[in-house]
């Protein structure tokens, strides 16, 4: 019987060693791209943390707003000053669920993510999809979608509104690895 | 009287307009800051950069947001994203370190570098998630 009880709490602790399992990455990349008569605008970000609970396939990503770098200096003050107030609203963050976690396999294939999406402080629900692919060492999502910037509140000038597009394409690509203190 | 003939002001709103158009596209193509030619405005422990992310957040932010600073510490991990280096630096927090994205040309010294050693990197901070954020990351010393 106490052999019983013992193994029983062992295979209780290993259960919870399991289910406390984290996959992260602190370097996961963002690009959005604006097409536009006159330029296309493209910023990238290769600063985004993005965290999975392989418990429930919550996932949770947290994006610096200046750490999008442009190749003009001048989109990226006007972006950072005038489009997203990123003194005011320095993050950007998506909060979600990876729907039917437990089939993502190592071979990439499509799942969607059911969450909210925060930027430049106004929320709307979202569900994105993207390549999943998962192994014992790594996580990886790959995708794209699009967002208004009317459901941001972002406003654009009416002087340069024709050269800014209200649809924005945005790119992400994660690579979770197993989280370990340092 | 007649100062100047219609000749000649079509030809000095003409200037005027190269003028103008020189600047417009001159600050429109504006470069970025040049981090290698750049002094630092603030020098900093990397422990005492992240404490002070840790205690105050907004403050740290208005301190340090798109502001090139210069961090000593010592490395705690290196390695290569995308053929772009990543240095971390330790502190005193569990979780926390200071990430430093290098630039293209600092990511060519990585290979004289090692876990461990002391360095000084200068680079602009775009904020704090897990860890404190510099990214465009040039090597001072070493």
């Amino acid at each position: 019987m106490n052999y019983f009880l013992s193994t029983l709490f062992l295979f209780f602790c290993l259960q919870l060693v399991q289910s406390q399992e984290r996959y992260l990455t602190k370097n996961g990349t963002i690009t959005f791209f604006s097409k536009a008569p006159i330029e296309n605008i493209e910023a990238k970000n290769q600063q985004v943390l993005s965290i999975i609970d392989t418990n429930n396939g919550s996932m949770a990503i947290s994006i610096l707003m200046k750490s999008f770098l442009f190749e003009k200096a001048l989109m990226q003050e006007h972006f950072n000053e005038n489009y997203v107030e990123s003194d005011k609203f320095p993050k950007a963050t998506f909060k979600g669920t990876i729907l039917n976690f437990s089939n993502i396999s190592s071979s990439p294939s499509k799942f969607q993510v059911k969450g909210t999406i925060t930027i430049h402080g106004e929320s709307k629900e979202i569900t994105i999809e993207g390549l999943f692919s998962k192994t014992a060492s790594e996580i990886t999502a790959i995708g794209d979608f699009t967002i208004n910037l009317d459901d941001f509140k972002v406003k654009i000038p009416a002087v340069v509104a024709k050269n800014i597009a209200k649809n924005i394409k945005i790119s992400f690509d994660f690579n979770h690895q197993p989280f370990q203190k340092q | 009287m007649k100062l100047l003939s219609k000749k000649g002001i079509l030809f000095i709103f003409l200037i005027i307009a190269i003028i103008g158009g020189v600047i417009g596209f001159k600050m429109a193509n504006k470069s970025h800051l040049d981090i290698s030619s750049s002094a630092p405005k603030i020098t900093i422990q990397a422990t005492q950069l992240i404490d002070e992310f840790l205690i105050n957040e907004t403050t740290a932010n208005a301190n340090y947001l798109d502001k090139l600073i210069a961090v000593n510490g010592t490395i705690s991990s290196i390695k290569t994203e995308d053929e772009n280096g990543i240095i971390s630096l330790k502190t005193a927090d569990d979780f926390g370190s200071v990430l430093c994205h290098l630039s293209k040309e600092a990511t060519q010294i990585l290979p004289q570098i090692k876990i461990g050693q002391n360095i000084q990197i200068k680079g602009i901070c775009t904020g704090f998630l897990m860890d404190v954020i510099l990214v465009r990351c040039e090597i001072i010393n070493q």
